[in-house]
């Protein structure tokens, strides 16, 4: 007894608890990060997997047996008294553990609802006919069915009696991919006219209404150059035109084909060919097809547009957003921060004031970010936005210009929210730059601001950097200021177009935060936005990490160029 | 630089190893009076009249904390970088009192140049050095630039060893490199007087015996004052010394009779090794 005492009083000694104890901790921290990235991971990513769909035939006691064709969710155990409160009939067999499944049924338009919990045991006959194809729509969700028919202007072009895949089912099918290509073509096409030259045109006309507004305001409209605007306004109108009858041509080729769908109630239903994105038969999928396919929608994700209030469809204008608003934001908080850092370290005299005015940079770091927010909305929107409105772009009153939110104000409430950060670094890189070093360069004649210009700020600079890295972190992941500054769950446009000055600092914005508040919490369909939320959430986690990436790699080049002197 | 100084000096360094110099007899460059400095409270320098002589090396010796180099700072007016300093009395760099307001600091700086006991290369290439001092003057043209800085490196004795990497980082250098890599860029701006302060003392043996060969060659050029803990050091490169204690200047006088024939017994015991 008390030999062994003696030994564990010898191992404390030894310092191994010690060690224990900090690689634990350590070891905790990489099993939480890379449990959390794998959990939105798995998640997220297998999301985009062309599931197989299942026709099955479900017994409840009691009830008429029906067949269904959905994709499974997931499963759960839940016990028998639960689904008999719930309202079940099931037959009393005492308490136990039933296991049910959440299947995705797709088809909201015919059935109402597109997901549902089955009880596992009541499922049987459970197959996966090859000739069952998954639709991606343009709305209503996922439709999943037997093709029978496709028609052109209502003439039937190729026609099955069979769910098998027969000769005659696999010529339709071949029938319905086709007609799809070319409707997934003339809507190309008409988004092209709609977005690019049709948003041209809607912005030349606002900008001559805009023109003309303004004038009328100075008391110049003229009536020569009311007729120059009129004219110049006529050759757009005229323009318009010719493209209207151009997307009513096209809308009317992109609704020629139609097509009939059985459904898992046998029943059978007529659809237009141009609801469908992408159709496919997962069933008939080998592994390498499946593959190709999950590629292809992952790359739709990432560089689509949404859809569905969000919940179908890619996240780039969200992606674009947040990018464009951190490097904005990076731009604003990198020279304010230096400059303040050099103020504080360099020129203020060090006393009690400057200790004070530390302490509070300091401290504007704890500050809740919403306040951030409201200050934003307060100071920069309704007090900046709206003088600048008044003194720049009177003529676009009442609708506001800047006196609302938009990218600008959005980067400069983060740069704000960001500031303390770069300060506190670039303090710390200014105090350690060596003093001979300042005085090598005062002593050949050089001035306080030229050997901070010349000598300093360069070798401070990997300390700047990691300011901005810490910076950049903080400012992608925020959300709860964004709502408030600028953010919107669907913005029409770009930030950044063809359109003369081509950034539009005043736009409303798509953020991937926001976006998974928006989608997951804000949604119709939370059962189809759940896995959008895990996939959006690596989005943004690997978004931020490449920002870092490439702002560490700057650093470290920093570094190496300037790495020294602390000998 | 005129043909007659050079001429004069010729004379000088051939009497030196024959006779004593005469400090009278040298052209002032810079004259000190009564200088008092403080560091806060503290008194760092007690009243410090003296001449340094143009055209020679002008050492100062004395035990840490005696204020040589305190008062070689004094002399680009380095000192006003400690915020707690005050300085009474005046320093004249030819005629003109260094501390007269609205003197020119930069200027000045220009003028009387420093080199400092550690090493302190710019992290830029060696030939980006050399040539900091010209561009904050706001010389730009690359031709008078090249010539500035191969001149300048030849007379720091370092152009053989490095005109082939002079667009490599100067941190890559040895010490003793970088310490007349320093002395380089300090001459590339052609100052009147040079200021070393220790500039060997964190080198090997081989480099100070380098730098001591440098600043014999540089002389020839510019007035030189520097301060060492070493006194063969001072013996060996310096045509005059001083000896400091306290922050007084206790003795002066010609390297050769100082050392040979002290006048004060402070002076007397510190060469001797019996304090110090």
């Amino acid at each position: 007894m008390k030999m062994e005492k003696k030994s564990v009083s010898e191992w404390v000694r030894s310092g191994d608890p010690w060690v224990w104890l900090n690689a634990g901790a350590v070891a905790i921290s990489v099993i939480m990060v890379v449990g959390l990235l794998l959990l939105i991971a798995v998640r997220g990513l297998s999301h985009f997997w062309p599931a197989d769909v299942v026709q099955s035939t479900y017994s409840l006691p009691g009830e008429t047996p029906y067949t269904v064709t959905a994709e499974r969710v997931e499963s759960v155990d839940v016990t028998s008294a639960q689904l008999r409160e719930a309202g079940i009939n099931l037959p009393d067999e005492g308490d136990k553990l039933l296991q049910r499944t959440l299947l995705k049924m797709g088809n909201r338009d015919v059935y109402g609802a597109d997901f549902g919990w089955v009880i596992d045991q009541y499922i049987s006959d459970s197959q996966t006919p090859e000739m069952l194809f998954t639709a991606e729509r343009h709305e209503w969700g996922n439709l999943y069915g037997y093709v029978k028919s496709v028609k052109e202007n209502g003439q039937v072009v190729s026609e099955t009696q069979d769910i098998t895949p027969t000769d005659s089912a696999l010529a339709t099918w071949a029938a319905f991919e086709k007609s799809i290509e070319r409707a997934t073509e003339i809507h190309h096409e008409i988004k092209e006219i709609e977005k690019a030259d049709i948003g041209k045109i809607n912005y030349a006309l606002e900008r001559i209404r805009l023109e003309q507004r303004r004038l009328e305001l100075n008391d110049d409209l003229t009536p020569e150059a009311e007729a120059d605007l009129a004219a110049e306004r006529a050759i757009y109108d005229a323009e318009y035109k010719g493209l209207q009858q151009q997307l009513a041509a096209l809308y009317q080729q992109i609704n020629r084909d139609t097509f009939t769908v059985q459904v898992m109630d046998g029943t059978v239903h007529e659809m237009q060919v141009s609801k469908i994105v992408h159709a496919f038969r997962p069933n008939a999928m080998g592994v390498v097809e499946k593959m190709g396919f999950y590629f292809v929608k992952v790359w739709d994700f990432l560089s689509g547009e949404p859809r569905e209030a969000n919940t179908e469809g890619g996240v780039f204008p969200a992606i674009f957003g947040t990018v464009m608003m951190v490097l904005l934001m990076t731009v604003l908080v990198t020279p304010f921060g230096v400059v303040a850092a050099v103020y504080l370290r360099e020129y203020a005299t060090q006393g009690l004031i400057t200790r004070i005015i530390r302490i509070a940079v300091n401290n504007l770091a704890g500050v809740p970010s919403i306040v951030y927010g409201v200050f934003g909305l307060g100071f920069f929107i309704y007090f900046l936005g709206s003088g600048i409105d008044q003194a720049f772009f009177p003529e676009a009153l009442p609708s506001p210009t800047f006196g609302t939110g938009g990218l600008m104000w959005a980067s400069i409430t983060l740069a704000l929210l960001t500031v303390p950060v770069v300060i506190v670094a670039t303090e710390e890189g200014l105090s350690r730059i060596p003093r001979n070093v300042r005085e090598g360069s005062l002593a050949l004649g050089a001035t306080k601001a030229e050997t901070l210009w010349r000598v300093v700020l360069p070798m401070a600079s990997p300390a700047i950097m990691t300011g901005v890295i810490l910076a950049v972190a903080r400012a992608a992941g925020e959300v709860a200021p964004l709502m408030l500054v600028g953010v919107v769950k669907l913005a029409p446009t770009l930030p950044l177009d063809g359109n003369y000055p081509f950034i539009h600092l005043d736009q409303k914005f798509m953020h991937l935060g926001f976006h998974i508040y928006d989608v997951g919490f804000q949604s119709p369909n939370v059962e189809a936005a759940r896995p959008l939320v895990y996939a959006t959430a690596l989005l943004l986690v690997m978004v931020i990490a490449l920002l870092n990436f490439s702002a560490v790699t700057i650093r470290n080049h920093l570094r190496e160029k300037y790495k020294s002197l602390e000998m | 630089m005129s043909e007659e100084q050079t001429h004069s000096i010729d004379i000088s360094a051939m009497q030196r190893s024959q006779q004593a110099l005469n400090i009278e007899d040298e052209t002032v460059c810079l004259s000190v009076k009564d200088l008092h400095l403080y560091y806060g409270e503290k008194e760092a320098l007690k009243g410090v009249d003296m001449v340094i002589p143009e055209k020679k090396v002008t050492a100062f010796i004395g035990p840490s904390g005696c204020g040589k180099s305190t008062l070689l700072r004094c002399f680009n007016r380095m000192n006003d970088l400690v915020d707690s300093c005050r300085i009474t009395g005046e320093i004249n760099l030819h005629d003109s009192n260094i501390y007269a307001k609205g003197t020119d600091v930069a200027e000045l700086r220009r003028r009387v140049g420093m080199v400092f006991q550690k090493p302190n290369p710019f992290p830029k290439s060696i030939y980006e050095n050399v040539a900091y001092g010209l561009r904050i003057q706001g010389i730009n043209k690359k031709r008078v630039i090249d010539e500035t800085v191969e001149w300048a490196l030849r007379s720091a004795a370092l152009w053989d060893e490095v005109k082939d990497r002079l667009h490599e980082s100067a941190l890559g250098m040895s010490g003793g490199q970088q310490q007349r890599l320093v002395i380089a860029r300090t001459v590339a701006v052609k100052p009147e007087v040079l200021l070393l302060d220790e500039p060997a003392s964190a080198l090997d043996p081989i480099s100070t015996l380098k730098i001591e060969e440098l600043i014999h060659e540089l002389k020839n050029d510019f007035t030189i004052a520097i301060v060492t803990h070493n006194m063969q050091q001072a013996a060996r490169v310096s045509d005059y010394t001083a000896f400091m204690y306290m922050g007084d200047l206790i003795e002066f006088g010609d390297t050769n009779t100082l050392f040979t024939n002290p006048s004060k017994q402070q002076t007397e015991d510190y060469i001797t090794g019996r304090y110090g």
